[in-house]
């Protein structure tokens, strides 16, 4: 974060006074400093002109949603990766399973379907391209460019053949001190503004507003993070405020305990303003030697759990399940993943 | 085709009021302008980025080779 000038530029030392040589009496008895230095060591003085650089925005609870949002799927997948450099990679996915389509009765309607899709990944620390082409003509992609040592210029898009289905989104990041501030540009007049600010070296706060132009809907959000090397609790209250509807708000906190090396716990709880509905979710992530195991709980009476094992250098076997009890449907995944 | 828009937009201008026409035809063509551009670079994305991605990547150090592109292993 150099670059800056430091706020914390240090006066000059004032000039000490020369120590004086203890004389007569003082010579025999105990110096008092030393006695403080061997009791209870000192707590550690905050720097508040430099602290730490917050975590972005989007990220606020990324520790939540790894073990609570795992990547759950229904059928086959199989992905390869290939190196042709430290930098340039391919990819080839194959995935056969069924998808579900929203539909009005609570009935869940699943079509089949299978798709393979080829990528290319070009990761530099300063440009990173990346791109995914699906058989059914739809393309994914994403760039990430550093402009400076502090900002930075993401672009994502996703481009279907049919009209009107495209998006796009362009985000400028820019990373202060202790501080990160987001300016988003979207189709649909898309405007975003985020910023975050580290209050202490554990505590961060923020805050979003948005507008989409073609819906007239705006919103403002606030968001909290309080960091610690063992745990991390976060918490956010979003607004949405839409020209004919009356305006929606969400409440959420997460918390997440890191109970050793190989085991966090996390729990999350949401609070809908407009359908007055709570929902909350329990999850674990185990980190071990071979494997990765993920798994959640709901109040909605979902169940799922993610195993990610590492069969052999660079072959992974991913098994998934995930049980709704109260719609009754069961999507159960297996799948295998080649390459880093 | 740029002459064509312009040519389209200004006789819509004549047609309408005088003073505020000229404003009116500028801000169309932008916005024709605009639209035009962003249905090309669609395209454009669609169709080239990976390729694009492809080409940097061949030519990045180590330089890999056109085989290693096809082949399996």
């Amino acid at each position: 974060m150099g670059s800056s000038v430091s706020l914390a530029a240090a006066p000059p030392p004032p000039v000490a006074p020369p120590p004086a040589l203890p004389v007569g009496l003082a010579q025999v008895l105990p110096q008092k400093a030393e006695e403080k230095g061997d009791g209870k060591a000192a707590p550690e003085k905050v720097d508040w002109l430099d602290l730490p650089c917050p975590v972005p925005y989007e990220e606020l609870q990324r520790e939540a949603l790894m073990s609570l949002k795992p990547e759950l799927f229904e059928g086959l997948r199989f992905d390869f990766m290939k190196m042709l450099n430290q930098r340039f990679a391919l990819s080839h996915s194959v995935y056969m399973g069924s998808m579900e389509v929203p539909s009005q009765s609570s009935d869940v309607i699943k079509v089949p379907s299978s798709h393979y899709e080829f990528g290319a990944n070009f990761l530099d620390p300063k440009l990173m391209l990346i791109g995914r082409v699906l058989t059914d003509g739809r393309m994914n992609a994403r760039v990430k460019c550093d402009l400076t040592d502090n900002l930075a210029l993401k672009i994502h898009a996703q481009l279907t053949n049919e009209p009107h289905f495209s998006q796009g989104m362009f985000q400028f990041d820019y990373k202060g001190k202790d501080y990160r501030s987001q300016f988003q540009i979207g189709n649909n007049a898309f405007y975003g503004a985020n910023y975050i600010q580290s209050v202490s070296p554990h505590l961060s706060l923020g805050g979003e507003i948005f507008w989409i132009g073609h819906q007239r809907k705006s919103g403002v959000g606030f968001a909290g993070r309080y960091n610690t090397d063992k745990m991390t609790v976060t918490g956010y209250f979003d607004q949405v405020a839409t020209a004919q509807v009356a305006s929606t708000g969400i409440v959420g906190l997460s918390y997440v305990q890191k109970v050793s090396e190989k085991v966090s716990l996390a729990s999350d709880f949401m609070y809908n303003q407009m359908s007055r509905d709570v929902t909350s979710t329990f999850g674990y992530d185990y980190i071990l030697r071979q494997c990765r195991l993920r798994g959640k709980i709901d109040t909605n009476g979902v169940v799922g759990a993610l195993l990610e094992e590492r069969l052999n250098m660079g072959v992974t076997l991913l098994l998934s399940a995930e049980i709704d009890h109260g719609k009754k449907d069961y999507k159960f995944g297996f799948g295998l993943t080649v390459g880093e | 085709m740029a002459s064509k828009v312009s040519l389209k937009v200004k006789g819509k201008a004549k047609a309408g009021k005088g003073p505020k026409s000229k404003e009116q035809s500028t801000c169309e063509l932008v916005k024709e302008w605009t639209t035009w551009a962003m249905k090309k670079t669609k395209v454009i994305t669609h169709y080239g980025f990976i390729p694009l991605v492809i080409l940097i990547g061949m030519n990045s150090e180590p330089k890999p080779h056109l085989y290693q592109l096809l082949s399996p292993v």
